[in-house]
């Protein structure tokens, strides 16, 4: 029989609740409510769409079946997993922050205001992958290797809680940290294979193995894996899965063991 | 380990005082290399108490004597810098005005989110909403956002929680002098009641007659040392004797 430790429920109910709070809060006073969370990353790709694709002709890579090439549908795929990074890390910034008031008042376990913030967070990513996965089916563009969306988006999860712990516990002591990390996010949306393709990186330059770089940086792995499970179908290789799961596990056991070490001084920053 | 019991053992507490402490990352980097002007306050020294379970202790002590600092890391709100802390059993403190509450979510919503954090189920919580309800006297403003609560309101519903969720020890701090009379009156009671039922309380109060009236122990802190402990008459009267005879109370964070 499955028991489970006090301590861990208390937690689960309090990172419910903290996810909850997130989910209402986000689009409260908001007639449209949930329909937002689909506008922003829908005109984002039909920006980029029309810029990339339209104004400067870039030809989408063939996919699959050669029904879904479309350079809207390549960006989203990558989109898919770069939003739901850039929104756990800005995320835990602020749910730290908005319940660092209300931790000098009261104990609770501060990792649960971060971990429900990312639960809602996930919820979000989900329904766009869904969207991704429908849009895909229906222009007959899926295969089996669908089954590597998923893991490609948990582990952009993993990867972006460790980077959003040490981010947030900064930023409580620094406040300029959000706007550091905000401009940090904004450049490297650039340095990630999401707008363009990995072959139109030349190899070398500077004297710097600059395609190497670009290619396996780890939001890059993650957007790659994710691609090529819903766009190219094909099984991403051995290499790119082993090196975005070290990724993912090293971040976020470095973000966890720092932010357990530093997280009962939250409660003495004035 | 006993349920209901909180044992502070040689606990000191330091807060650092940083002066022209950065405030930016900029003036962060600007310092780097220069000493940091870092004051050491002690608002705690070498604490050593027990509180048994079921019995109710009194706290005294002038402002700035670290009562509230004790208090908070009883809750396990601050870690002790030396010394060992335990409070055993299910806790609910009442520290401050609308401690624990998010000002952006309703009365109902926070009454949820703190049974949370006492690690008691949403049905727990569910099914004691309209005695909470009842308790606070706060009507249908349970499902508006706290923030526009009067303080009596956020004292009222704090109180109505705290004593609600079945807290083997209970912390309250000075806060119910805030409510009326008529409220006052039923915080003592429900007190007495929790009291009877085994509920170790500790409450930090300056209403001296309250003090001995309710208390089975009391310590009196000042500067941040234990001086008193113990029968609630003496302790309480040679505290009110000190501050008779206009002793120190001046806050300092030197010393």
């Amino acid at each position: 029989m499955l028991t489970i430790s006090p301590a861990v429920r208390k937690s689960t109910n309090l990172i419910y609740n903290f996810a909850q709070r997130e989910s209402k809060a986000r689009y409260k006073r908001s007639l449209l409510g949930w329909f937002w969370s689909f506008a922003n990353p829908l005109t984002t790709v039909a920006v980029y769409g029309f810029v990339f694709g339209i104004v400067y002709g870039a030809r989408a890579p063939i996919t699959d079946n050669g029904n879904a090439q479309n350079f809207g549908l390549f960006l989203f795929c990558g989109l898919v997993s770069w939003s739901s990074f850039t929104g756990v890390v800005n995320g835990c910034m602020g749910w730290l922050a908005s319940v660092s008031d209300l931790r000098k008042k009261i104990y609770f376990p501060t990792e649960t205001a971060l971990l429900g913030g990312a639960a809602a967070n996930a919820v979000q990513t989900a329904l766009e992958a869904f969207v991704l996965v429908v849009i895909m089916a229906v222009l007959g563009n899926l295969s089996w290797t669908v089954v590597f969306l998923p893991i490609a988006l948990i582990l952009t999860m993993a990867f972006g809680l460790g980077i959003g712990f040490i981010v947030s516990v900064l930023n409580a002591r620094y406040r300029d940290i959000q706007y550091l990390v905000g401009i940090l996010l904004n450049v490297s949306f650039f340095l990630v294979p999401i707008v363009f393709t990995i072959d139109l990186v030349p190899e070398h330059k500077w004297g710097l193995p600059i395609r190497t770089l670009v290619a396996w940086n780890p939001p890059a792995l993650f957007v790659g894996i994710a691609r090529d499970g819903v766009y190219f179908l094909d099984a991403p290789s051995g290499a790119k899965l082993l090196a975005a799961t070290g990724w993912a596990i090293v971040s976020f056991s470095v973000g966890w063991v720092y932010f357990r070490a530093r997280s009962m001084e939250i409660s003495e920053e004035p | 380990m006993t349920i209901g019991q909180i044992a502070v053992e040689d606990v000191s507490k330091r807060f650092r005082l940083e002066r022209n402490r950065p405030s930016s990352l900029k003036e962060a980097l600007l310092r780097i290399g220069r000493s940091r002007d870092v004051d050491d306050f002690w608002v705690l020294r070498n604490i050593n108490l027990t509180v048994e379970p079921g019995s109710f202790f009194g706290l005294v002590g002038h402002n700035g004597s670290g009562k509230s600092t004790l208090l908070r890391l009883m809750a396990g709100i601050h870690r002790p810098s030396v010394g060992q802390i335990s409070a055993t059993g299910r806790l609910s403190a009442l520290l401050e005005l609308g401690s624990g509450f998010h000002p952006d979510l309703t009365g109902r919503e926070n009454v949820f989110l703190n049974g949370a954090m006492l690690g008691l189920s949403r049905k727990h919580m569910a099914d004691s909403m309209d005695h909470i309800i009842e308790f606070s006297g706060i009507g249908e403003f349970i499902d508006e956002p706290v923030k526009i609560y009067s303080s009596g309101m956020y004292v009222r519903l704090g109180f109505a929680v705290a004593v609600n969720v079945d807290p083997e020890i209970l912390l309250v701090d000075e806060v119910i002098a805030v409510g009326d009379e008529e409220f006052q009156q039923r915080c003592m009671n429900h007190m007495n009641m929790l009291r009877e039922r085994g509920t170790t309380i500790v409450l930090v109060s300056h209403n001296a007659v309250l003090m001995q009236e309710l208390c089975d122990t009391v310590g009196w802190l000042d500067h941040g040392r234990l001086l008193e402990l113990g029968d609630p008459t003496s302790v309480v009267g040679s505290y009110l004797d000190h501050v008779a005879s206009g002793g120190d109370n001046t806050l300092t964070t030197r010393d």
